[in-house]
């Protein structure tokens, strides 16, 4: 792929991508191309507040422009499975300042 | 499989697309392009706070302000009955790449005409009041690139 | 911009009907279409650009100022509509989606 090695071995694993403005999207890489352009199935967003544990909202099929992606990471399942996020402070990540 | 393959597969189906600006369009994607221009009908727009709404027959969306776009569910297993019948859609990266290229000949194919480049540059210069620097930028930069 | 169809929205029909123009800046205007280009250049008579709220220029308010004729540069356009069968609406959704 065109794209670099790095996305083409996360394809059909859950990611984790950190948007421009802020949100946490968790889902399963279906696709991608040369722009970053990425496709996420079963998707959520993980809604971080310091009032109370992690929101989740169901997403579901999403395709996230590459222009708006800061970062895309593998999701450990197993570590994530481990993680109790209703009891899970933090603050939410402010906008990317362009 | 390719974001812009699943977008022109959600053809006819109704969407979400949220721009830069937060605001978001609900409609039914009518056509969409390499770049991600879309056109949607039956559109419904929602201001950035959620507190306003406008309904709109149609609209025209260029393809750089979206943030996101959401799809059906159904829409991907669809993309995978395509793809396999197709053999794969490559025609868009191929078209971008292409493109790219050829704009990058244009500034690096033009110092073969040297000559006519520094005439060019010199009468410009010129315009912009340094006459001193005139003949000398001009004649220095059209013989350098004569050789090159 | 060569060979493959560049326009996904055929704005000739669009032509002396009215249109609204979303431009990037968070600028509205809405006027007659008179014109276009590949580009997406579009030139619009008696164009009105709806002011924005002083403390936050991503809304717009009901106050106008009328332009005239105008060319809108196509990078600059974000989105186009047509006016006619625009209208604003009451919360069409139980839950406003994506807000």
């Amino acid at each position: 792929m065109s794209a670099g090695p790095g996305l083409e071995s996360l394809v059909d694993q859950t990611i984790s991508v950190i948007t421009n403005d802020g949100r946490n999207i968790v889902g399963i890489l279906k696709g991608f191309d040369q722009a970053t352009n990425i496709i996420l199935d079963e998707s959520h967003e993980r809604v971080y507040s310091t009032k109370e544990g992690v929101q989740q909202l169901v997403l579901g099929l999403y395709i996230i422009r590459g222009d708006n992606i800061s970062v895309v990471g593998e999701l450990d399942e197993e570590l994530d499975s481990s993680l109790d996020l209703s009891k899970l402070r933090a603050h939410p990540l402010k906008p990317v300042i362009h | 499989m390719l974001p812009l393959s699943l977008l022109k597969t959600a053809q006819g189906h109704p969407m979400l697309v949220e721009l830069k600006n937060g605001e978001t369009y609900n409609g039914h994607l009518v056509n969409c392009d390499t770049w991600m221009n879309i056109h949607l009908r039956e559109v419904i727009c929602t201001s950035k706070d959620g507190d306003r709404f406008w309904r709109m027959p149609e609209c025209y969306i260029r393809g750089n302000t979206i943030k996101y776009l959401r799809v059906p569910d159904e829409v991907i297993d669809k993309v995978q009955e395509e793809s396999k019948s197709r053999t794969d859609r490559k025609p868009p990266g191929v078209g971008r790449g292409r493109g790219r290229g050829g704009s990058q000949d244009g500034p690096g194919g033009r110092p073969a005409k040297g000559i006519g480049r520094g005439f060019d540059e010199g009468g410009a210069r010129g315009q912009g009041g340094s006459r001193g620097g005139r003949g000398g930028l001009g004649g220095s930069r059209g013989a350098g690139r004569g050789r090159g | 911009m060569s060979g493959r169809k560049e326009t996904v929205l055929d704005l000739a029909k669009f032509v002396d009907k009215g249109v609204q123009v979303k431009l990037t800046g968070g600028r509205q205007v809405t006027g007659t279409l008179k014109g276009y280009d590949q580009l997406l250049n579009l030139v619009l008579d008696e164009a009105v650009e709806f002011i924005r709220d002083a403390d936050d220029p991503l809304k717009t308010t009901d106050q106008t100022r009328r332009l005239g004729l105008i060319v809108c540069r196509g990078t600059a356009v974000m989105l186009v509509s047509p006016t006619d069968g625009t209208d604003e609406i009451a919360n069409p959704f139980l839950q406003p989606e994506g807000a």
